[in-house]
């Protein structure tokens, strides 16, 4: 193929090939050597969607039942608070007695009202945020708060326009969210709430939902109590028999509420042959039921320092370092956000893997977060 | 404030940092490794949802091959030492192409000989052409290595004696080549399907470029890592800690100290100062002459030609976690390239809007009954950034997803809206956020005329205007894309190496 000609010959095609440096250093010549571009709207944006973590002031708190106070949450040097989905949460860092505990909260408030966020907080038994924040937080107080996270949300791609809501308990608060946004009411066709409690007094936003729904024909909202029977509520468990009154086929479900309520609700999902796609579930932390109270070491390798801290088979290795004073990047503390990823350097573990990478897994990369110890335990944390 | 001493210090931990630093580390220097992300890998990751785990980035890797006809890749890792412990899987056909104005569809096979048959089949009388055009791949691979190993400075009488061809050809673009070699159009066009990877319309791409990446794919067959691109980042970091090296994550340079028009260390955004000499920057230009380092401190001509230069493609992926197999949804590639048409020159225009429609996609199995689908779509130019506002954010990824899978349904007619059991959206915005990269960019700069792959290389020792400071990665002298990547930041590792033993002697 001797004859391939583009140029005139192969001299001037040396020549062209030579060339090729010299042209690109007269364009260098021609251009100017102002400051460089180094950014545009689109980093800008990915800043105000993803703040390292936003500091927030608590401008009112509102008791809504016995056990659950709302706080509202605005931003002390931003303008306003990031732009978030129905469904997503945030987490807050509380420091109590000097130890700093990371929780994860789903925003009950609007998506389209971004002065502030509110936060909906149950106090639970042993719990030491909840309680904290319960009868010691006040107007006034701030906050380091991390996020928006969490994938509970609508996705019109995946999900049925018909729509089921379960809800248990403090478990409503995420779908406060999605009741008050229009666009989310916009996209769907119906949408039933179960929203179970043990008695009346304990429905947390009875009133606004109650409000919504009757400006909204779409909605439909069916309250089960577990402790009071009356008339007008149903009584009982969100069951097998009240799911089917409205109907499965082709509906997405969303469920969020106590562990126990996952287990009862998976069992009849799993009886009514729902596909995966159509349920979703809120974050939360499976605690397994053989777990051993004993006392163990936990070492904890950072950057270049390590120390040594008490744990326990109880507990899960974050809450071991959340008592020893250990600073940690954890967000969602039940193992979905992969923020709190170390390394197993040695030791037995008991852990809930299902969201570590396949390779972490096989490089033993595990989640404090939701790792228990069955020994003395070494990991080796990233740490800012 | 700690002061410390490093031989090398590699800023980001991507495909080009983490090897980079991997090869100096092996060649017994001491070396530190600053990611500001929490994982190591850059674009080159993996994430779960629900019952999936999808690579970030990965549709196809090129020049890898098999042991016994390995490429460039393969035998990168086994200098490395650790192709033992990289597994892949080699994908069964080149690719499909789909057209969504006349409804074509292409699917082309692995191998010349079953390349060549396929194409005669498609375009009668492609034959000759095609075959010249593989025996110009030939001589221009050869030719790349001879200019590899003469470290940019070959000789005159070499190149016209050896490489004839590939002198002639080397100045112009893939599509200038393949008109001259009379190629009947439509086997141009299919042949230059891939030109989305690169990023650049076939006029504007070198032959040389284009045509090392074609070859090396039909001839050695496309490959993608059996766990995920994540498997890989993290084999490297943990080989290059394993060596003796040092890997601080959640750690972002905010500062290159320079004295003299020399690097002299790097100080953190933790205000930690490390002290080195040399300095490898897996980001980009922009990013370091216009963030890292004192504007009176970088060179007029430096930011000269990072002015000159455009950014590639900005990208949008969505990643969709399928209920059924690829067999169910009756589909049987892995690799989907659709567009309106198959003039790149005009796709390319069209893909300066966000909306075009135009993707690339890949398929696989993922359990016996569930499948991964992830398209991705490129957007040039600064449309994305003039579209979108925080208020407008989340509804336009939606639409984005939506328009591509609809494309993609459409191009196919198979329905996998039903499929989606679990689906999540980057955007430029997603691709900023965890890279830093100016705009989200994803393909570094377009490669185009003067900043075409031989320019780069040709005049890359006369752009180091700041001793110490080389740059490697996508933004790098060989372009973006895995093998690219991975390759270049071995050769920049290497020159880094020179630099060292000159300064000694
Ligand atoms: C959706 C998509 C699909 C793709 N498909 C393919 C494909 O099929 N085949 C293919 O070959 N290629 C593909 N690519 C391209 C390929 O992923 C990239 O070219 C390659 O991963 C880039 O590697 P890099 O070395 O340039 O590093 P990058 O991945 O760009 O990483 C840079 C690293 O530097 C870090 N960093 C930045 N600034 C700082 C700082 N100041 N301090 C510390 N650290 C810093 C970042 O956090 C990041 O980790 C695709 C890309 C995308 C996005
Ligand atoms: S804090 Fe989210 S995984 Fe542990």
């Amino acid at each position: 193929m001797k004859e391939f000609k583009i140029g005139m010959n192969a001299k001037l095609d040396m020549l062209k090939f030579k060339n090729l440096g010299e042209e690109r250093e007269k364009e260098i010549e021609k251009s100017a050597s102002t400051s460089v571009k180094d950014s545009s709207l689109t980093n800008t944006l990915a800043g105000i969607l993803h703040p390292k973590g936003i500091k927030v002031q608590v401008s009112h708190i509102v008791k809504e039942t016995e056990d659950t106070k709302s706080f509202y949450l605005k931003p002390v040097k931003l303008e306003s608070m990031p732009p978030f989905l129905a469904g997503q949460y945030v987490t807050l860092a509380v420091t109590i007695d000097g130890r700093t505990y990371k929780r994860p909260y789903s925003i009950s408030s609007s998506p389209n009202s971004l002065e502030m966020y509110r936060i909906t907080v149950k106090k639970e038994k042993n719990g030491i945020v909840s309680t904290y924040l319960f009868h010691e937080c006040e107007v006034g107080s701030t906050f380091n708060l991390l996020g928006p996270f969490g994938h509970f949300t609508y996705q019109p791609l995946r999900d049925s326009k018909d729509v089921v809501f379960l809800a248990g308990g403090s478990g409503i608060t995420p779908f406060m969210a999605f009741l008050q946004n229009q666009k989310f009411l916009e996209k769907i066709h119906s949408l039933t709430l179960f929203y179970g409690a043990k008695s009346e007094f304990d429905l947390i936003f009875k009133k606004e939902i109650d409000e919504i729904c009757s400006k909204n024909k779409k909605i439909k909202v069916i309250y089960v109590l577990s402790e009071q029977k009356r008339s007008d509520y149903a009584y009982g468990f969100i069951d097998e028999e009240k799911i089917l009154q409205v109907g499965v086929e082709n509906k997405s479900f969303f469920v969020s509420g106590p562990i126990k309520m996952y287990f009862s609700l998976n069992e009849i999902f799993k009886k009514l042959d729902i596909p995966n796609k159509f349920i979703r579930h809120e974050i939360f932390r499976e605690v397994p039921e053989d777990l051993v109270e004993q006392n163990f070491q936990l070492t904890i390798k950072m950057n270049d320092k390590t120390l040594t801290i008490p744990c326990n088979g109880k507990e899960t290795l974050l809450q071991s370092m959340e008592k020893g004073r250990v600073k940690t990047l954890a967000h969602c503390t039940v193992g979905e956000c992969g923020f709190c990823r170390s390394k197993l350097l040695s030791g037995e573990v008991k852990t809930e893997d299902s969201c570590v990478r396949e390779a972490d897994k096989e490089a033993h990369y595990i989640h404090p977060c939701v790792t228990y110890p069955l020994s003395d335990v070494t990991i080796e944390v990233p740490i800012k | 404030m700690e002061n410390k001493e490093y031989d090398v210090i590699v800023i980001g931990a991507g495909n080009a940092g983490l090897v980079s630093a991997l090869t100096l580390q092996k060649k017994g220097k001491k070396v530190l490794l600053l990611e500001k992300g929490r994982v190591v890998g850059g674009l080159a990751s993996s994430f779960i949802r629900g019952r999936f785990e999808f690579d970030t980035s990965l549709h196809q890797l090129c020049e890898f091959g098999t042991k016994e006809d390995s490429d460039a890749v393969y035998d990168l890792f086994s200098r490395l030492e650790i192709i033992d412990k990289v597994s892949v899987e080699t994908l069964p056909e080149a690719f499909a192409v789909y057209t969504l104005d006349h409804k074509e569809k292409y699917v082309m096979p692995v191998g010349k000989d079953a390349f060549l048959l396929k194409m005669e089949e498609y375009v009668p009388g492609s034959t000759k052409s095609m075959e010249e055009f593989f025996s110009l791949c030939e001589e221009t691979k050869d030719a790349l290595s001879y200019l590899n190993e003469s470290k940019g400075h070959p000789e005159t009488e070499v190149l016209m004696e050896k490489y004839p061809r590939f002198m002639v050809v080397a100045p112009y673009s893939i599509e200038k080549v393949l008109k001259k070699i009379d190629m009947p159009l439509k086997a141009q066009e299919i042949l230059c399907s891939y030109w989305s990877y690169l990023g650049s319309p076939a006029s504007k791409l070198s032959f040389i470029h284009y045509a090392s990446m074609v070859y090396s794919y039909i001839t050695k067959g496309p490959v993608i890592f059996k766990k995920s691109s994540h498997a890989i980042s993290l084999l490297l970091s943990e080989e290059f800690v394993k060596n003796g090296g040092t890997l601080k994550c959640l750690t972002g340079v905010k500062e290159i100290l320079t004295q003299n028009n020399e690097v002299i260390g790097v100080v953190t955004d933790s205000n930690e100062k490390f002290l080195t000499r040399h300095i490898l920057a897996n980001l980009s230009p922009n990013v370091v002459y216009g963030q890292l380092i004192q504007n009176d401190f970088v060179p007029d001509k430096a930011k000269s030609l990072t002015n000159l230069r455009n950014f590639g493609a900005r990208g949008v992926s969505v990643y969709l976690g399928l209920n059924k197999t690829m067999k169910e949804l009756g589909l049987e590639n892995s690799t989907y390239f659709v567009y309106h048409s198959l003039d790149s020159d005009r796709e390319f225009k069209r893909m300066h809007d966000v909306f075009s429609g135009n993707l690339a996609a890949t398929l696989k199995n993922t359990s016996p009954d569930t499948s991964s689908l992830v398209l991705t779509s490129l957007i040039f130019g600064d449309a994305f950034d003039k579209l979108v506002t925080k208020e407008n954010y989340f509804e336009i990824k939606e639409k984005l997803a939506e328009s591509l899978v609809s494309s993609f349904e459409k191009a196919t007619g198979m329905n996998i809206h039903d499929a989606i059991e679990e689906i999540e959206v980057a955007t430029p915005v997603t691709f900023a956020r965890y890279t830093g990269h100016p705009e989200g960019v994803i393909y570094g700069y377009l490669a185009t005329s003067h900043d075409n792959l031989l320019p780069r290389i040709m005049n890359e020792e006369n752009e180091v205007f700041i001793k110490g400071l080389r740059f490697c990665g996508g933004f790098g002298s060989r372009l973006s894309g895995y093998s690219s990547t991975y390759i270049n930041g071995e050769m920049e590792a290497l020159k880094t190496l020179g630099e060292m033993e000159n300064e000694r002697v």
